[in-house]
């Protein structure tokens, strides 16, 4: 059906082509259920308890299927605190919940879930694959961005603090206009600062226009759910994306520059920095002037020498008079000021004979000030606006950067609103507040699909990215609508969802198989089950480093280094924590090079940070086996492991067993598992001479095991 | 029309690629939520699969000799540039935006002796007086083109299609298209020098594809995979025992759940991994190879030894069914001659000649090379005027690259470059048109190896893409 559909929109839209006509949008796009108003639905008569559960016991009833049981209490326990933390329960969450006989035992659990600190470090992972985030440049040198972690923490932040979602979004796009005085707002503009970047382009404007593509790009699939990428060199093929709307969208951003140096103090705390750094100046003006003087001729010649490498136009645009420069020369400035502007460091670094033992003695003189020095001002890696008018925006030919065609200026999409958008009040918060509007058809419907795909490995709509024609359509729209109405009436809460969502019965069934339903609806499209799916990789080191009692729960802050395997090499460095404490801190924390991610990551999915990431892929290889069996690092943790059990529970291997199985699986062993364990035990000792390895290899294997990895 | 929407509209599934299931690695189930598209269930990614054509290549050994060497000083012989020598490009070749600003440089002569070699009368320079003996094996394809100008995006381009990171590399989806030929290796396995490739492993990354199909980068001495050996102290029969106590493990659990093949998968996945120990370590032990072998790849003398092995190596994955295999020479933009071309290519020259001509004889004498193709070039080529009096430029609009084996016609020239070797001018052949040829090669249709992601059916060669027929006999 779907196949049909298409095709006959392909010949529709070739036909308009051909005979010249102005574009229209098909009835087909013009119906499309994603660009229709949001609104409440009738919940339908069924036997489902929550009202979610009778939107989907609605679509099963009919069909024949019969949803599944509960699930265990356990089991549903240990669900609970991995979809929402990333951690497995600790055996005494364990038994408080088990031993509360209360009717809304499990509603406590997740009051307690939401309320923890993991929580946001677990989601804020998810939004930070959307947000292609990562702690580097990429390209060639793949330069750390040194203050770039301020997002992740911006993240961690407001999804503890439950931030509507409304605002979440307005702060990314648009914070520094709309909220002036909050700091926090200006890290969150760093959103679309996370583009991959290479910063020593020659080409500046063809490197600008790449870097727009993927602020177009990403604030499309993030927000909208839309793939306007493919409308960048043509009308979307399917979609009722024009070209023109591409760059329309384009436009809100055309007059944005990348911040790297935002101050995060408040007035007051800037005037007191700033009289002791002026302090700092005064008494080491002369020794400063004299290192200044003898820069002064490298620095001219680096200068000379990297200007040479730009076209012409580039040139001119750096040495010109700065009150001459046109909005789009200043754009073209700023993105290259930083090839050729360079630190006193990287000069000095020129310097040989004479002047560089001078320069020595000098750099040592001025250490000797540096008590007097304030700390180095906090700052965040950003966008921000330009300072003069913003430069126009054109339709490229084939999206090449060079072949400007029709001018345009900020709008949406034409099919919601063909009329430009009034930017009096500043470009980006005209598109925050119409992303952000309870009234936008796709930014709502879109973060509640995501959250239904975070809890259960699929979207109500299963292409979480891409609500277009050739995305999936929704399993269950009227839900989704209702859900979607319901969230954006009461407050946008992200933890009300979560809370609604974990309260159905749909939530809480078992995962288990039935021949009969799996014969009528063989993908669990309807939901008749949980489905059961394997955790992330950041999520499996997390659980492992919790159950061995190591993991250091210190939120925010810098990245963390944990160390590498044997035969990595990483361009731009890598220096390992070998002091366990900050090894051990949460995934979420770990340093992300984007050419080369964290090897144990890496082999578990983690996508790839060039792009957005809606929906990772889970694979099956043999780099994750190999990491489990042999990396040194899962090795030490089932060595902590092993030393837990023993002391919690040292003195029989009954009681050991429980206490590694209750860390593990939060459950005892099964007689069949003890006998095994109790023969393999024996095995291992006979085979290593020591009783210690012999542990150390069973909570290795726990930690190894499908139940151990996998969210049931 | 067809050829250039089909990147819009190529919405069949992957299903077929997946659909036969084999032993060993092609019995590993891959039960994924792949990136798009609801219909997906089990997945066989390591499955032998048929290509689209009869393939005429086996493998492929793709020579990278990163950094870009200057195809006017080795194959592709410009008197009238040396004629030209000191003077300004003519004004008929336009302006050009170079990587460095060297446009309005002089042009520069090679001063390399030139001759023809074997029946087929090629030119080769005195650089690489090894590889010119086996002259009448080479297709070159002297009409070579890309669009990045600075290394890391040539050098992604070159692996990917795309100068930005980000999409697939050519083994990804050669192996996503093709599946394994082996039981217990990767299938896509690079090597380089001591130094990181420029841009590192994001050049055989898998992109959007499932990290399965990505590269795996053997590395120097005898633990070529990450986490290949066991720690210390964990000797065979304790890691037997350990997997086999897994295995019930995880049987316990899987009880009620013998439908969840994903489940199973990670069981044999183990199992693999434990064959993967002996096998990589066996693939890397060139211990058995004779003394003879080494010194045909040079591997006797300290310049050649280290690509010499890597050489050596090469062959040794093409024996035991490696489909792609990447190897490096100047990891780290090594030829990159922007001055003292003389120096830095006489080097890197002599680090590559020995060892690329033993491959060839190595793989000839075995009966390997006419199922494997060898691949040479660069990110670019070099330009005709020169850059600090003694240096070339980067050339991404003119280069060659040659082809050997694997079906490649051998002692054929494909396209040309205008009179100084800058611009391709007869029969171009961009990057894309490379890869629809190797892969044409291997038995697969650039355009119809599509994967669906976001909303679009992604394929290898982007929106481009020309198979070169005739640079295969």
């Amino acid at each position: 059906m779907r196949l049909v559909a298409v095709s006959l929109l392909i010949g529709a839209s070739a036909l308009l082509a051909e005979s010249g006509q102005k574009k229209e949008f098909t009835p087909m796009q013009k119906n499309w259920w994603a660009f229709q108003p949001v609104k409440k639905q009738t919940v339908p008569q069924s036997a489902g308890r929550t009202t979610i559960d009778k939107f989907l016991l609605a679509r099963m009833t009919g069909k024949g299927i019969t949803p599944n049981p509960q699930a265990d209490r356990t089991t549903l326990l240990r669900r609970a605190s991995l979809v929402l933390t990333g951690l497995p329960p600790t055996p005494e969450e364990t038994q408080a919940f088990l031993s509360d006989t209360s009717a809304n035992a499990f509603e406590k659990v997740i009051d307690r879930l939401l309320a923890s600190p993991q929580y946001g470090e677990r989601w804020a992972r998810h939004w930070l694959d959307l947000a292609r985030y990562a702690d580097s440049e990429g390209f060639k040198a793949d330069e750390t961005r040194p203050n770039v972690w301020r997002y992740r923490d911006y993240v961690i932040k407001s999804f503890n603090e439950d931030k509507p979602y409304d605002r979440f979004v307005k702060e990314q796009i648009a914070g520094d206009e709309l909220y002036p005085n909050n700091l926090d707002a200006k890290i969150a503009v760093g959103f679309n600062r996370h583009f991959p970047d290479e910063s020593n382009a020659a080409n500046i404007r063809q490197r600008r226009q790449e870097l727009m593509f993927d602020i177009v790009d990403t604030t499309g699939a993030v927000f909208l759910g839309m793939t306007f990428g493919c409308a960048k060199c043509h009308d979307h093929k399917f979609d009722p994306i024009l070209q023109k709307d591409y760059y329309r969208l384009q436009a809100f951003y055309a007059n944005t520059r990348i911040e790297d140096e935002a101050l995060l103090m408040s007035r007051e705390e800037q005037v007191n920095w700033k009289a002791q750094y002026g302090v700092w100046e005064a008494k080491t003006a002369n020794i400063r002037e004299e290192m200044q003087d003898i820069l002064a001729k490298p620095r001219q010649t680096f200068f000379e020498e990297r200007l040479s490498r730009f076209p012409d136009e580039i040139k001119e645009t750096i040495t010109m008079d700065a009150a001459k420069r046109t909005p789009e020369q200043w754009h073209m400035f700023m993105k290259a000021r930083t090839q050729v502007e360079f630190t006193d460091d990287e000069v000095a670094k020129k310097l040989r004979g004479a002047p560089q033992a001078r320069y020595k003695e000098l750099e040592n003189e001025l250490a000797k000030f540096d008590n007097l020095k304030p700390a180095d001002r906090p700052m965040a890696q950003t966008l921000a606006e330009m300072h003069t008018a913003a430069p126009k925006t054109h339709v490229l030919t084939n999206g090449n950067f060079d072949a400007p065609t029709q001018e345009v200026n900020p709008g949406f999409l034409t099919i919601l609103d063909p009329d430009d958008a009034d930017v009096s009040k500043g470009r980006r918060s005209a598109l925050a507040n119409w992303v952000a509007s309870a009234s936008n058809p796709l930014s709502t419907r879109v973060i509640v699909n995501r959250v239904w795909h975070y809890h259960f490995g699929r979207g109500l709509a299963a292409t979480p990215s891409d609500f277009g024609l050739m995305g999936d359509r929704p399993a269950n729209l009227p839900l989704l609508d209702q859900l979607t109405a319901d969230f954006a009436e009461n407050g946008w809460s992200l933890k009300r969802l979560h809370k609604q969502i974990m309260l159905s019965d749909a939530w809480r069934m078992s995962s288990a198989h039935n021949e009969a339903n799996a014969k009528l609806d063989p993908e669990n499209k309807l939901q008749w089950k949980f489905a059961r799916r394997r955790l992330e990789g950041e999520a499996v080191r997390d659980s492992m480093l919790q159950v061995a009692g190591r993991l250091n729960g210190k939120m925010y802050g810098e990245p963390v280094f944990p160390p590498l395997p044997a035969g990595v090499v990483t361009r731009g460095g890598w220096k390992s924590n070998e002091e366990t404490s900050n090894a051990d801190r949460r995934s979420v924390y770990v340093f992300v090079r984007r050419n080369t991610r964290y090897p144990m990551f890496d082999a578990f999915d983690m996508p790839d940070t060039h792009e957005s990431c809606a929906r990772r892929n889970v694979t099956v290889n043999p780099a994750q086996s190999l990491e489990l069996m042999n990396s040194r690092l899962v090795n030490e943790w089932s060595r902590s492991l092993a030393q837990r059990v023993r002391n919690d529970a040292g003195q029989t291997t009954d009681g050991m067993l429980d206490r590694a199985f209750r860390l593990a699986f939060q459950r005892t062993p099964r007689d069949a598992e003890r006998a095994d364990a109790e023969a393999f035990l024996a095995k291992q000792t006979q085979l290593t001479g020591s009783e210690e390895s012999a542990w150390q290899d069973l909570c290795q294997t726990l930690l190894n095991s499908n139940e151990f990895l996998y969210i049931n | 029309m067809n050829r250039k929407l089909a990147h819009h509209w190529n919405v069949r599934s992957r299903r077929e690629f997946f659909s036969n299931a084999g032993s060993g690695l092609g019995a590993i189930a891959l039960s994924s939520m792949l990136a798009e598209g609801a219909d997906d269930r089990i997945r066989n990614p390591y499955a032998a699969r048929p290509g689209h054509f009869k393939p005429k290549a086996k493998s492929v050994i793709w020579l990278f000799m990163e950094g870009g060497p200057s195809h006017i000083d080795l194959f592709d012989p410009k008197p009238k540039l040396n004629e030209m020598a000191g003077k300004p490009m003519p004004a008929s070749f336009g302006k050009l935006v170079t990587a460095m600003g060297t446009g309005n440089n002089t042009l520069m002569a090679s001063p390399r002796k030139w001759r023809q070699h074997g029946n087929s009368g090629m030119w080769v320079s005195d650089w690489y007086p090894e590889i010119a003996k086996h002259a009448d094996d080479l297709t070159v394809i002297r009409s070579c083109w890309a669009n990045g100008l600075n290394h890391v995006g040539s050098v992604c381009q070159m692996n990917t299609g795309d100068i930005l990171a980000g999409r697939p590399s050519l083994g990804a989806w050669v192996t996503y298209g093709l599946g394994s030929a082996n039981k217990n290796l990767p299938t896509f396995v690079v090597l380089t020098d001591d130094k990181e490739v420029l841009g590192g492993p994001k050049n055989w990354s898998s992109g959007f594809l499932p990290a399965t199909f990505q590269g795996t980068q053997f590395r120097q001495g005898d633990t070529p995979i990450l986490n290949l050996k066991p720690p210390t102290g964990v000797d065979d029969a304790r890691q037997k025992s350990r997997l086999a106590f897994l295995k019930r493990i995880n049987e316990h659990w899987g009880a009620d759940k013998t439908e969840d093949t994903d489940l199973d998968a990670r069981v044999r996945n183990f199992e693999l991994a434990y064959e993967m120990q002996s096998a990589g370590a066996e693939a890397v032990d060139l211990s058995k190879e004779t003394d003879a072998t080494r010194a045909m790849y040079g591997m006797d003398v300290e310049e050649t030894r280290q690509f010499g092995q890597n050489c050596l190596q090469a062959r040794r994955l093409v024996e035991r069914g490696v489909r792609f295999i990447e190897l490096y020479c100047g990891s780290g933009s090594g030829w990159d001659a922007h001055s003292n071309i003389e120096g830095n290519h006489s080097k890197w020259c002599r680090v590559s000649d020995k060892p690329i001509a033993g491959l060839l004889a190595d793989l000839k004498k075995r009966g390997l090379l006419q199922d494997t193709l060898v691949v040479w070039g660069g990110e670019f080529g070099r330009t005709p005027f020169n850059e600090k009096g003694n240096g070339r430029d980067h050339n991404p609009w003119g280069f060659t690259m040659w082809m050997a084996g694997g079906g490649a016609k051998g002692g054929h020239y494909v396209g040309t470059t205008d009179e100084i070797g800058l611009r391709a001018v007869e029969k171009p052949c961009h990057v894309h048109d490379i890869h629809a040829s190797i892969l044409y090669a291997l038995g697969l249709d650039h355009l119809q190896l599509t994967y669906q992601h976001n909303g679009r059916a992604e394929r290898p060669t982007i929106v481009g893409g020309n198979i070169f027929k005739e640079i295969f006999a």
